[in-house]
């Protein structure tokens, strides 16, 4: 069907996709929203703050066949900028109540819905994609979609290669970036570029707290499993539970004369909250769409590879071109090497590792070609296991022997090569 | 509005939860007060209220003659079939006012034009607090309103294909929390006597200290002694070069015993790790001084604004021998170290009491001020000056250029052109030259440039730019044998004239929405008076994924 002509009301992107630009290059070839468009399908994971954005975007920018991936229900602190839920939607899935108001305002787009988690699926569930657009506030969900794209592509099939498209945003900051698996520099490859969450040592939390935060981080880690037991899990979006450890911080703090403790703080340190507004998401959904449409119609050239904006002193943003590194464990293809002290214990080690903001790991299984170091589970290779904690790794590697990595949030395994110094 | 955090959030609190992190409560009281009016219900003027109307605006009002047309749906999120043919105005009005209950929402189905002549005062009868004009518009039309309102906010945005661009004038804007990235100050150069006296004890026989104690000296104190050290070996001076300042960082790594766990001693460390920030003079910003040497703050009266008042005290408590003495208020706050809790909360409060004494002085000056002005001495609040006091580093004023200026090609527009032209190789300054040749087409044919029935526009766009070039060149008095605009600037102009022409006045939803973000976020540093917005254009470049700002 033709869209051209007064009445169409893709008269604005047929305008500019019908011609050709002096910044397009060759592989642009002019036509109308549908012929270009219509083909594709894309795949948006996340339907909160830049989910919601990326939704209303890509519906207006002519594409028809949209699917949608969210695990999580509509909060209330949700509505400051979550634009398409309401105050009734409170409770229903994200995702489901999204993709249904997007249908409603943009007539001809389909958009399906699925309320779950992206491990749930598989490969041949993502093959079926042209592009992923990711609007993602977790790091653990991001590598895990990043190497799952990585590990499809097959290079004697053009279309195994998904370009992923990701945003971020913390208050009036964001970046995004255009990712083409094992050709441009991935997710893993950048992930020094964030500040790895501030561990503080238990032992801080434990007998020498100096911060509010410490407090607060000492009820939830420390004191709530010794007071309610290994049974009755921490709900952090439970009010009573947030109260009961705004309360044990409070005396905490008291004790040691810190002052700051409130439930606010309480609530942001144990949730991880990330402050959020309409703009910022908005500024950066539609930088990752805009390359979303360039890529999908090459009407003007996309994104190689990176930008980061920030408002907070007027505006600014950088463009660039993030290297690929040629030791990143999901798209490189030498192994990583790691100094150590052969003095350090493994439990120095396994600390250590997760302070490198290029490892970024939680929990941590750790092997050899010849020896089990540190099993998470099952319960029985974690006892087994544990005494080597305390041991020297001197005892239990050589310098420059190859240690496997697993962590249950990551789909891959990491292989350092630990050398000592 | 915001309970005292001692106990669960109320409703308002939960909603906006994610926002009042960042400009709290007080931020979130001066977003409830205002009015935001938008003249032109486009794509892209539709995303900039979405993005007001949901952190809760206090109102806002749509201004536009137009009806809904097909081309609508294609690109405006807040339209649908059901509205074609209706004012588009009321239409966009009642979908943006679903957004959030609490925000109140008008329109007027007439146009920005008709209405000054009608209603010349309907900006102040109604308590506007900030206009965006979403372009095109006639540009006498923004001229006029400027003119007749010479106060009012104004969002000046263009926004068509894959570019767009956002001119901003505020009435002078004075902001004491311009949130920079941190407001640490530990004075290491001017220690007063009692941080003095805490470093020595803390210091003192480290030889014969245990290794737990030894791992503990908290850090400001480990530099504070190096720092008394140095003054020794060097005559009483203080490290001041880069050089210097790694000397003084292998002078007090010597201390650090390697002989511990792990072969470092964290704390230790961190006192290197700080030197190359913090060991330094203290000094007043040029942004802060800029602020205290101003008229204003300088002569006072009865009607001065609050923050000219705190401004005069804190001046006061600079210059006064017994007060400041040359330095600013303290701060008061520390970053978190090794150490015990104990010492830790020792130095915290040290910091603490100095940052409240200063503010006593502080509020004292502000108060015999007030007297002296015939004002009750209690008329600010303390928390107001505190706010100041905590700031006083980074308070900022700000001034913004009248549009009229930049559209005449005045000597400081034509020189902030010709500068950028001709050092920036990576300038962006051609979308702006082809967004105004743009204008000054539209204001001649009444419609956008474009490629329409067989017709090209861009050769006449390119012949605006030129002209206005020439007009750059002129007011510099340029000479004749310079090569401006260049080559390279012709080239790129060029093809901005055409790209431009190639969108004949088309709206993208990704750029109206990308834009829409910007002069948002913008209006909600102006608003708040919080951040720092731009002073005064930016242009997004939705072709390269870049963006740039300048002072026209
Ligand atoms: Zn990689």
């Amino acid at each position: 069907m033709a869209t051209t002509g007064e009445n169409s009301r893709w008269q604005h992107l047929d305008k500019i996709l019908q011609r050709n630009g002096p910044f397009c290059d060759d592989s642009f070839t002019s036509g109308n929203v549908e012929e270009i468009l219509g083909r594709w399908k894309i795949l948006v994971i996340g339907a909160g703050g830049l989910g919601c954005e990326i939704l209303k975007n890509l519906a207006l920018s002519g594409f028809k066949d949209i699917h949608v991936i969210d695990m999580d229900t509509i909060d209330v602190s949700n509505l400051n900028r979550q634009f398409l839920f309401r105050q009734e939607d409170i409770g229903k899935p994200k995702a489901e109540v999204a993709a249904a108001f997007v249908m409603k305002r943009v007539k001809g787009v389909k958009i399906t819905p699925y309320y779950g988690a992206i491990q749930d699926k598989g490969e041949n569930y993502y093959m079926q994609f042209n592009m992923v657009v990711c609007g993602l506030d977790s790091v653990e969900a991001r590598r895990w979609i990043n190497a799952i794209l990585v590990d499809m592509v097959d290079m004697n099939n053009p279309e195994s290669l998904k370009p992923l498209i990701d945003g971020g945003t913390e208050g009036f900051k964001g970046q995004s970036r255009v990712i083409l698996p094992t050709i441009s520099s991935c997710y893993e490859c950048s992930l020094d570029m964030l500040t790895p969450p501030t561990a503080v040592p238990l032992c801080t939390l434990a007998s020498i707290p100096r911060q509010p935060a410490h407090c607060i981080e000492w009820a939830s880690i420390l004191e709530w499993p010794r007071v309610m037991g290994e049974d009755k899990k921490l709900d952090t979006d439970n009010p009573e539970h947030i109260q009961w450890l705004y309360e044990q911080a409070l005396e905490r703090a008291k004790e040691f004369n810190i002052t700051g403790v409130t439930y606010s703080m309480t609530q942001g340190v144990v949730k991880n909250i990330i402050p959020a507004i309409a703009s910022t998401n908005a500024i950066i959904a539609a930088s990752c769409c805009n390359e979303a449409f360039k890529i999908a119609t090459n009407a003007n050239p996309y994104l190689n590879n990176y930008m980061m904006y920030t408002g907070n002193d007027g505006v600014y943003t950088y463009t660039f071109e993030h290297e690929r590194k040629p030791d990143c464990p999901v798209c490189g293809n030498q192994a990583t090497t790691f100094e150590a002290k052969g003095d350090w214990t493994l439990q120095e080690f396994i600390d250590r590792l997760k302070e490198k903001p290029d490892v970024q790991i939680k929990r941590p299984t750790l092997s050899t070609q010849r020896k089990k170091l540190y099993y998470q589970g099952p319960p029985q290779l974690q006892e087994q296991t544990r005494p080597n904690l305390d041991k020297k790794l001197r005892e239990l590697i050589t310098s420059g022997e190859e240690v496997g990595i697993t962590d249950p949030g990551l789909p891959f395994s990491l292989r350092l090569n630990v050398v000592f110094d | 509005m915001v309970s005292s955090g001692t106990g669960q959030p109320n409703a308002k609190e939960k909603k906006y939860d994610r926002q009042l992190r960042l400009w709290g409560a007080n931020g979130q009281q001066a977003l409830e007060a205002s009015h935001i009016c938008l003249v032109n219900a486009t794509a892209t003027g539709c995303e900039v209220l979405k993005n007001l109307i949901l952190p809760g605006i206090g109102k806002f009002t749509v201004i536009d003659d137009a009806t809904i047309a097909e081309v609508d749906l294609g690109v405006n999120f807040f339209v649908d079939a059901e509205g074609v043919g209706l004012p588009r105005a009321e239409y966009t009005c009642k979908y943006l006012s679903e957004l959030n209950p609490d925000v109140q929402g008008s329109y007027i189905n007439d146009s920005l034009s008709n209405l000054i002549t009608s209603d010349p005062t309907f900006i102040s009868t109604h308590g506007i607090t900030a206009i965006i004009l979403c372009s095109p518009l006639p540009s006498h039309l923004v001229h006029t309103l400027q003119v007749m309102n010479p106060d009012l906010a104004i969002f000046h945005v263009y926004c068509v294909g894959f570019i767009s661009s956002l001119r901003i004038f505020l009435p002078e804007l004075c902001i004491v929390e311009t949130h920079p990235d941190s407001l640490i100050d530990l004075r290491l150069f001017n220690p007063w006597v009692g941080l003095l006296s805490f470093a020595k004890n803390a210091t003192r026989d480290m030889n014969a200290m245990s290794e737990h104690q030894h791992g503990h000296i908290p850090y400001l104190a480990i530099l504070l002694h190096y720092l008394e050290k140095w003054k020794e070996e060097h005559g009483e001076r203080l490290p001041g070069t880069y050089k210097e300042k790694n000397e003084f960082k292998k002078l007090l790594l010597t201390g650090m015993r390697t002989d511990v766990a792990g072969g470092i001693e964290e704390n230790w460390e961190e006192a290197a790790a700080a030197v190359l920030a913090n060991v330094k003079p203290h000094e007043i910003s040029s942004g802060t001084r800029e602020v205290l040497k101003d008229d204003r703050c300088q002569n006072l009266d009865q009607d001065s604004d609050n923050f000219w008042i705190i401004a005069r005290g804190i001046a006061e408590f600079v210059a006064s021998p017994d007060q400041g003495d040359g330095l600013l208020p303290l701060p008061g706050g520390i970053p978190d170290m090794k150490a015990e809790s104990q010492d830790y909360v020792k130095l915290q409060n040290l910091y603490r009491q100095k940052a409240a004494s200063d503010l006593a002085q502080v509020a004292q000056n502000v108060s015999q001020i007030l007297v002296s002005l015939n004002r009750p001495e209690t008329d600010i609040p303390e928390e107001d000056i505190s706010l100041w006091c905590r700031n006083a580093n980074h308070v900022r004023r700000i001034r913004y250029r009248p549009f009229i200026d930049e559209w005449m090609v005045d000597i400081f527009h034509a020189k902030a052109v010709y500068s950028d032209l001709k050092y920036n190789p990576d300038t962006l300054l051609p979308i702006y030259i082809a967004l105004r040749a743009y204008q000054t087409f539209y204001d001649e044919y009444g419609h956008a440039p474009g490629q329409e029935n067989g017709k090209d526009d861009s050769a006449e766009l390119l012949t605006h730019a030129r002209v206005y070039l020439s007009k750059v060149a002129d007011m510099l008095k340029l000479p004749e044998d310079e090569e401006f605009p260049s080559t390279e600037v012709l080239r790129a102009l060029d093809m901005w004239c055409r790209e431009v022409t190639r969108y004949s006045g088309a709206e993208l939803q990704n750029i109206a929405s990308l834009t829409g973000g910007v002069v948002s976020q913008e209006v909600l540093k102006c608003v708040t008076r919080q951040y720092l917005p731009v002073n005064n254009m930016v242009v997004v470049d939705g072709v390269q994924s870049k963006s740039a700002v300048w002072e026209l």
